[in-house]
């Protein structure tokens, strides 16, 4: 690299007075109105989804349970057996469509009677809270 | 999150607060990649679309970038394929050809004023613009900006064991040129 050693690594082109200063105003400002799709909001709007199907999962396996029990304490249940949670989910849920899930859990209110919280506030400490279903369960 | 990212506060930034993160990211790295753009598509008009582009592309796609990579390779990425299209918008029009940077440089007005070398630089650019685009790339992102083969292999998606060979016949052709011409 004897010639190239020869030569001083200098840089030989120039750009106009203030011109660093100029161009990232540029940017920015062409940046600001546009949608960037952003890294958090993404992800948050994707787990959005999947939190309402579970919250709206868990609504309806604490309301079955809650009927079920109510309907048949001190009945004679053979026609009920008693079954576990784990079959519940197992056996039951699997036949039921997700999206029709959702809808009947919207009929009934992800508030369950409770004022003062839409579903949103609901989402949102399921998530905060990382509440699985099994703790619901485990409440009843 | 890798602990020797060096853009770490950047990402951070960008995932707490997008719009504060995207100006530390302009004000970071708009000289770094101004200069790498500008050394392959010389002409500074052309070199300050190419960056303008660059951020503009990055913005939108800011939600396909990884956190576990660097947002130096990333950007240097996206600012080399702006070059590399603008030089081939460029080329359709044949009225500009850069194949002689010494005659544009030093016989134009807008040549003379946005060129500030010696005859050795003029030598030294004429020589780096005789080599393949992605080998003069190559040379300049090793030369200039002094970044390793494994930087450069996620710049420009190619192997190192590659790169290292590219780098080492563009400095062979350079020395070449230099001496026979």
């Amino acid at each position: 690299m004897k010639e190239l050693k020869n030569i001083p690594k200098q840089n030989p082109f120039k750009v106009p007075e203030n011109y660093f200063e100029e161009v990232n105003r540029k940017i920015l400002s062409s940046t600001a109105g546009m949608d960037s799709g952003g890294i958090k909001k993404g992800i948050v709007r994707q787990l959005r989804l999947y939190l309402a199907v579970a919250a709206s999962i868990a609504v309806l396996v604490v309301l079955s349970f809650t009927a079920i029990h109510f309907f048949t304490s001190g009945k004679n249940t053979s026609a009920l057996p008693g079954i576990t949670l784990n079959e519940f989910t197992d056996n039951y849920l699997t036949d039921i469509d997700i999206l029709t899930l959702e809808e009947n859990a919207s009929t009934y209110g992800l508030s369950g009677g409770v004022t003062g919280y839409n579903d949103n506030d609901i989402i949102d400490y399921l998530v905060f809270e990382n509440i699985d279903i099994y703790d619901i369960y485990e409440q009843l | 999150m890798d602990s020797k990212n060096p853009d770490i506060d950047i990402i951070d930034l960008l995932k707490k607060d997008i719009n504060k993160g995207f100006r530390l990211v302009v004000k970071r790295y708009s000289s770094k990649l101004y200069w790498h753009i500008r050394r392959i598509v010389i002409i500074h008009e052309d070199a300050d679309d190419a960056l303008q582009n660059t951020f503009i592309n990055a913005w939108r796609n800011i939600s396909n970038f990884r956190s576990e990579s660097s947002v130096y390779t990333w950007l240097y990425a996206i600012a080399t394929n702006e070059a590399l299209a603008l030089i081939k918008k460029r080329t359709k029009n044949a009225a500009l050809s850069l194949n002689d940077l010494g005659s544009y440089f030093t016989n134009s007005n807008e040549g003379n004023s946005w060129f500030d070398g010696d005859e050795a630089q003029i030598k030294l650019q004429n020589a780096i613009l005789q080599l393949p685009e992605k080998q003069r790339i190559v040379f300049n992102l090793k030369y200039f900006d002094e970044m390793s083969y494994e930087e450069m292999s996620r710049v420009l998606n190619t192997s190192a064991g590659a790169l290292k060979a590219s780098y080492h016949y563009a400095v062979k052709k350079i020395e070449s040129f230099i001496r026979n011409g």
